[in-house]
């Protein structure tokens, strides 16, 4: 192995990021991995579980967190985005951006700036339906596993609250963000995806419904560390619901917002009514859709849910969704197979969006849509859904063979 | 088992009309839930939109629901595939006429901007004839007076005459149409007869009720409804002149009332086109594609109105080419009247006659 080879730039800590990091450390390269979140994990570790053997994120990611922290070889910045990039294959220059890290690496979480601090923050963890302290730890797995504080909340010294409760010296409300120059030999993109933003499907009505959520959301609400701790709760009583009503191509298939299949939703919905199904038994479960898709093992989970006599599969898209006074909402579509209209009054609503790619503001080559096309610049190498939608084991997949690209 | 029988020409004639790529529909049914006037039971238009991708003209020119949608467009709005549905049902439409008109050859002409010099050349020379065979095919001298260059025996006769004939030749297409329908729904019963269903959507006719439901095109209902009383108004000022012509003493001075109806119902109609125009001119994406047929009606209708003005004006002033514009008048008035069974003025005919059909099987709009 060439020592004097420079090390791979990996951008984006996600489930992609980080097996082609570890992939590309464990054969003795140098990576240095950067996610612009203060964690790791990317939309997985958000995840109740995931395919194909519905783990929960904190079995897979933990794994590769200690290939992480075992490895030399791997460097990582969070909070950190490239700025810039210039040059060629074996001789890229890049300009890395840090936010101020008001906490320290020293940081041994144990969590007293959280208690004192008075400022609350919308969670994103989760989506914002939760509020945290603005000193926080992003969720009980994280990794770096410390707090991290949200200067958009913060009072700084005009509070300094945290600063006198800290043992370890660890916080610094006077950082400032930091620029690195760094020098790589190639450079993989893998800045994931973020889900449709729901609120743009005016006939859904998601944005003035409450018990319309999305199905990443859905994860949230459901996982042990989410809203409802194993519990599915309406939000508009925090009752849990009895009748639900998944809604396949939200946005989707759709040329008035995104044109393409995003092809993880339809095993996503069935994956969820199944565990809906597991944790109230005796619920409703509707799915609308217009094909359902789902490709290799996942079709066992179609088989599944077509022997769950409480799960209906009705072939229909839906074309609005209204809310009842009491806040059920009313489904309507074609039922396709009767030609007849049918309305449906559900408890709660999950959206089935899509994916979207991340935006990385530099100048790539990107389709329409803004997934970035396999090809670029040599040695730039986008990796999974930054190229086009898949599930985990697919972007794992294609983050091993990034890995080898990167190499070469 | 269903046996299909795609017609691949009409198809073809079908996308060439729409400008839709009707393959691309995914039948998903999004149409049919935006949509404000689809019945519960077989709404339309996903149905309609699977029919037009299998090219099966029979089931879609018997279908009464192509004539039960007013073209709001919310389906086209909605529709994640960009197919166009209300486009789609549009140009059915658009076919239906060609389909029925009896000659056949004047549906072709009346919708082919090819054939158009051909379909102004026929009522040239036919008016020319009558004006011959008269003995007035010259420019009369002395104060204008339009009766000395198409005296109003002939002017009257004639032309009567031609628009009974094509009014017939339209009710032959009708019986075709209203036969091709019940085949196509011979497995729901009919109820009443025509006279009774008629009577049953006259407050619709009246109203144009269906038209509120419309939120795309808010202005649509006004201008319909302009151009429908504004029509009818001067089909009846039209009856009255030939009894005047008849009896009294005729032109009409400008303070009889029922001249004063009739260049009120000349305005109405001028401002109710002039919505439509401005519409589908400067409000290309809530209004959809404009066809030939469309456009070859609305200006026709527009000439035959400002022309109509005009003429009456010319007769007033007395100016020099009064009779040639009587003449290009008298060529819209065709265009009109005696083309009407071959040209989008034909929805007058097809249309109540399909909305008849609806009433007798017990198919209403959602509205």
């Amino acid at each position: 192995m060439n020592k004097t080879q420079k090390p791979v730039l990996v951008i984006g800590g996600g489930i992609s990021g980080i097996t082609t990091a570890v992939e590309i450390a464990e054969v003795g390269k140098e990576v240095i991995l950067i996610e612009k979140e203060p964690y790791l994990g990317g939309n997985v570790v958000k995840f109740n579980n995931y395919f194909p053997k519905l783990c929960p994120p904190t079995c897979g990611l933990e794994i590769n967190f200690r290939r992480i922290k075992q490895n030399p070889g791997i460097n990582y910045f969070t909070s950190t985005e490239v700025v810039e990039i210039a040059g060629e294959k074996g001789n890229f220059k890049a300009k890395l951006k840090t936010e101020p890290l008001y906490i320290k690496n020293n940081c041994t979480a144990c969590g007293k700036c959280a208690e004192v601090c008075p400022e609350e923050r919308p969670n994103d963890f989760n989506y914002g339906f939760t509020k945290n302290k603005a000193a926080y730890l992003p969720h009980e797995m994280a990794f770096p596993y410390k707090y991290f504080i949200d200067d958009e909340y913060c009072k700084k010294e005009s509070c300094n609250k945290c600063v006198e409760v800290c043992n370890y010296d660890a916080i610094d409300l006077n950082a400032k963000e930091e620029i690195r120059e760094i020098e790589v030999s190639s450079v993989v993109i893998a800045t994931g995806w973020k889900n449709y933003d729901a609120s743009k499907i005016d006939n859904l009505n998601y944005s003035t419904s409450k018990n319309i959520i999305t199905n990443v959301e859905f994860e949230r609400f459901i996982a042990s560390n989410g809203i409802g701790e194993n519990k599915l709760l309406r939000l508009s009583d925090k009752n849990e619901p009895k009748k639900i009503a998944f809604v396949q191509c939200a946005g989707s298939r759709d040329e008035n917002h995104l044109p393409y299949c995003s092809a993880v939703c339809c095993s996503a919905s069935l994956k969820h009514a199944l565990t809906i199904q597991e944790l109230y038994p005796k619920s409703e479960i509707k799915i609308f859709y217009i094909d359902l898709r789902v490709a290799g093992r996942n079709e066992d989970f179609l088989v599944k849910v077509q022997n769950n006599k409480n799960i209906e599969l009705i072939k229909g898209k839906v074309g609005k969704i209204t809310e009842t006074e009491n806040n059920n909402l009313i489904l309507e579509a074609e039922d396709i197979l009767s030609g007849k209209k049918i309305k449906y009054e559900a408890d709660m609503v999950v959206l089935a969006t899509g994916i979207v790619p991340s935006n990385l503001n530099l100048n790539l080559e990107k389709d329409k849509n803004q997934f970035m096309l396999d090809i670029q610049t040599e040695g730039i190498i986008p990796v999974a859904c930054s190229r086009k939608p898949m599930d985990v084991s697919s972007s794992v997949k294609d983050a091993t063979a990034a890995a080898l690209k990167a190499i070469q | 088992m269903i046996n299909i029988s795609p017609d691949i020409k009409f198809k073809k004639q079908l996308k060439q009309v729409s400008k839709s790529s009707l393959n691309e529909c995914m039948q998903c049914g999004t149409c049919s839930v935006v949509c404000s006037l689809a019945p519960e039971d077989r709404p339309f238009p996903r149905k309609e939109m699977i029919w037009a991708g299998w090219g099966m003209k029979d089931k879609l020119i018997g279908n009464p629901d192509i004539w039960l949608c007013h073209q709001c467009g919310d389906c086209t709005s909605y529709c994640p595939r960009g197919v166009n549905p209300s486009d789609v049902i549009a140009a059915v439409r658009e076919i239906t006429y060609q389909h029925y008109a009896k000659p056949k050859f004047l549906g072709k002409i009346l919708n082919n901007p090819k054939w158009l010099p051909v379909a102004i050349l026929i009522p040239t020379v036919i008016i020319s004839a009558i004006l011959f065979t008269a003995g007035t095919l010259q420019i009369p001298e002395g104060p204008v007076n339009y009766s000395k260059f198409f005296p109003h025996a002939w002017l009257n006769s004639s032309f009567t005459f031609l628009w009974i004939l094509s009014i017939g030749l339209g009710i032959v297409g009708l019986r075709n149409f209203w036969n091709d329908m019940k085949r196509q729904n011979e497995e729901f019963e009919s109820k009443g007869n025509f006279i009774q269903n008629l009577f049953m959507i006259l407050k619709e006719i009246t109203l144009h009720s269906n038209f509120s439901t419309c939120t795309a095109q808010k202005t649509r209902k006004i201008a319909h409804l302009l151009v429908f009383y504004g029509f009818i108004m001067l089909l009846v000022v039209t009856a009255f002149a030939i009894y005047a012509a008849l009896t009294h003493n005729y032109p009409l001075g400008l303070a009889h009332p029922v001249k004063i109806a009739g260049n009120v119902a000349g305005a109405m109609l001028f401002t109710g086109l002039g919505i439509m125009i401005a519409n589908r001119i400067f409000d290309k994406k809530n209004f959809g594609n404009s066809t030939y047929t469309d456009w070859l009606f609305l200006i026709s209708m527009l000439l035959l109105t400002i022309s109509g003005v005009i003429v009456e004006a010319a007769r007033f002033l007395n100016w020099g080419i009064a009779y040639h514009l009587y003449f290009f008048h008298l060529i819209c008035v065709w265009f009109i009247i005696i083309y009407l069974p071959y040209t989008k003025f034909g929805h007058l005919l097809y249309r109540v006659v399909a909305m008849v059909f609806a009433v007798s099987i017990n198919r209403k709009v959602k509205a």
